[in-house]
């Protein structure tokens, strides 16, 4: 994979406010890449000066090898943009409103029938081909809108929220609809406020907070760095001794902060909660040290890290 | 000159095609077609009964056909005029701001359309519907050459002069979408400028009118006579309805077209000074140049 996007040092000020400070990333062909972060972090900003929008203050983007300051129509034709909030031409149908686009990417007409068709089957919206956009759902808009992002067949689709608003059908319909599409060899952005959905999509998130991007990886590496320590649960069948049990445990070396847990598994078992630092050998040690002191263990298990605790470990509520 | 090149060009513009299909889908531009051509015909109907009033004759002598005939053929001029000032700004002001206020702005600035394209593609298609207005009042306008009076100088005048009047109006509307964000101040910026260009410029006219008269009688310079009678005559160019009347005036007293000779208030010596509807033609197409300039600058404009 190459670097399809690199953004270096990029900077901008709304009057006295910083709304992106120094951010620097690289994205690479073919990925998706996750932005999230609080409302004012920074994410909109950042990928309108992306597409051309907003012009930075200082820093550079390239797409593609383009410069967005020096070759904003190269980059245009790379990039497709569905903004957070867009409206429709409502006196249009479906079909003439694909067709207005695809004229302003200076699609040939002979062109644009059948590549409209393509996106109306891509998108799911053949059978409304000829109804005003006005009458299309909020769901059957945003498809709509996904078909219009493609309708220049661009290498990176930047998407602001592209699930926002949605019932919760609309928005696994969506979802998929996105790995559908990157699975054409598409570079996806996009920015969410539904961690779950960045943590199933993402090949990389990017976190920001008040402007900063404070961190980037994938999801495996931000919970590395946000949470050092792995987190393990125990549970044991009720005759045995916990005052016991909890000694044992924290003797074991990589073991630390030993706790009861409660509501793991049946009622009736007795439960233990602990931070081990160590490989996944140590972590055989683990259970292999308890069940050879003969406790009773039924359950053993390590509690995987997600997106929402590592990006509250992340960001400290800051609003530029 | 190859006159299909730039009709594809606007054809092949998809804003062009856009708008319009919007523009004749709804209900709008019917019936602003309608109330357009009822109200000319309405003011005709008056113009020749009123006419036909005073002569009290049955059959009109061919000298009080032709007056009937400049009569109608003026006011239907006039009256143009008139609604175009209105409905081209109507037209146009909303142009960007709507794109904005319906948030299709950004979509568009994304696109590989340019924002001459944009600003063109807007404006010919708000001049077509305008043309349309002028095409479909052809048919009334034409009761005047069944009485007579009216030459071909004069139609090609004045159809000049509602072509000029029409393209700088809508311009002056996309200008002021263009610089401001919403459409109503867009709206009500384009028609305080053109009732100010009216108003403003009525009021210095008779002020200079009143400067002349009072120093000629005071000095009697001529120099100063002159200059002010410039003035006076630029001033009269700058307004559609004005420039007008007054390239008629001379047509019909000095069967002049061009040019006239006659001192404006008085002066002693003849001086030569342009009809005012070539001094309006000039201007209004340069200004009309230059405001399209400053749109297609303004919404090229990254956002700061």
């Amino acid at each position: 994979m190459s670097a399809i996007i690199e953004i270096r040092e990029l900077s901008k000020h709304f009057a006295r406010r910083l709304a992106v400070d120094n951010v620097n990333v690289t994205i690479e062909s073919g990925e998706i890449f996750g932005l999230v972060g609080p409302n004012g972090a920074g994410k909109t900003t950042t990928m309108r000066m992306l597409v051309t929008l907003l012009e930075p203050d200082k820093g550079e983007i390239l797409v593609g090898g383009h410069s967005v300051r020096k070759a904003p129509r190269e980059v245009r034709r790379l990039i497709g943009f569905m903004p957070d909030s867009f409206g429709v031409y409502g006196d249009m149908t479906v079909q003439e409103y694909l067709d207005f686009f695809g004229a302003c990417y200076k699609i040939p007409t002979a062109q644009r029938l059948s590549l409209i068709n393509d996106l109306l089957q891509l998108v799911d919206i053949t059978h409304r081909r000829d109804d005003m956009v006005d009458t299309l759902s909020r769901g059957l808009k945003q498809r709509l809108g996904l078909a219009r992002v493609l309708i220049h067949d661009p290498s990176i689709l930047v998407l602001d929220e592209p699930a926002s608003g949605l019932d919760p059908r609309a928005r696994i319909e969506i979802r998929e609809l996105l790995l559908e599409i990157a699975r054409l060899g598409k570079t996806i952005i996009f920015s969410s406020h539904i961690l779950a959905d960045v943590a199933e999509l993402c090949t990389r998130v990017g976190i920001m907070e008040g402007g900063k991007l404070v961190a980037v990886g994938t999801l495996d590496e931000l919970t590395e760095k946000a949470v050092p320590h792995r987190l393990i649960r125990v549970a044991f069948l009720n005759q045995v001794d916990l005052e016991k049990a909890q000694f044992a445990l924290s003797a074991v070396p990589g073991i630390s902060s030993v706790q009861e847990q409660e509501g793991l598994g049946k009622a009736e078992w007795l439960s233990l909660e602990a931070e081990f630092v160590g490989d996944d050998e140590a972590l055989r040690g683990v259970l292999a040290n308890l069940i050879a002191q003969g406790l009773p263990v039924v359950h053993f298990s390590e509690e995987t890290q997600n997106l929402e605790e590592v990006f509250m470990r992340a960001t400290q509520g800051i609003v530029s | 000159m190859n006159w299909q090149k730039p009709f594809q060009q606007l054809m092949d513009n998809p804003v062009v095609m856009k708008e319009l299909r919007g523009r004749m889908r709804g209900r709008q531009a019917f019936v602003l077609l309608t109330v357009y051509l009822g109200l000319i015909a309405f003011f005709i109907i008056m113009i020749y009964n009123f006419l036909y009033g005073i002569t009290n004759t049955v059959t009109w002598d061919p000298s009080t056909r032709q007056a009937a005939g400049k009569a109608i053929f003026g006011t239907v001029v006039l009256l143009e005029l008139f609604l175009l000032s209105f409905i081209a700004p109507g037209l146009t002001a909303g142009a960007i701001t709507a794109e904005r206020e319906r948030q299709t702005f950004d979509l568009l600035r994304t696109t590989l359309l340019s924002a001459r394209s944009l600003v063109l593609g807007k404006l010919g298609s708000a001049v077509t519907y305008l043309f349309l207005l002028i095409l479909a009042a052809l048919p009334v306008q034409s009761l005047a050459f069944l009485l007579g009076g009216v030459g071909l100088g004069e139609l090609v005048v004045s159809s000049l002069m509602l072509v000029v009047t029409a393209l700088f109006y809508c311009t002056l509307g996309i200008f002021f979408s263009s610089i401001m964000k919403r459409t109503l101040p867009a709206t009500v910026s384009s028609y305080a400028m053109i009732l100010l260009s009216f108003l403003i410029l009525v009021v210095i006219f008779f002020m200079i009118a009143y400067i002349e008269s009072v120093s000629y009688n005071s000095f009697g310079v001529q120099a100063v006579q002159d200059v002010l009678t410039a003035a006076a005559w630029f001033l009269i160019s700058t307004n559609p309805l004005m420039a007008a009347v007054m390239t008629e005036v001379i047509l019909v007293d000095q069967q002049s077209l061009f040019y006239t000779t006659s001192p404006l208030f008085g002066g002693a010596g003849p001086i030569y000074l342009p009809s005012p509807w070539i001094v309006y033609t000039i201007l209004y197409t340069g200004l009309t140049f230059i405001l399209i300039l400053l749109s297609i600058y303004y919404v090229n404009k990254p956002d700061r």
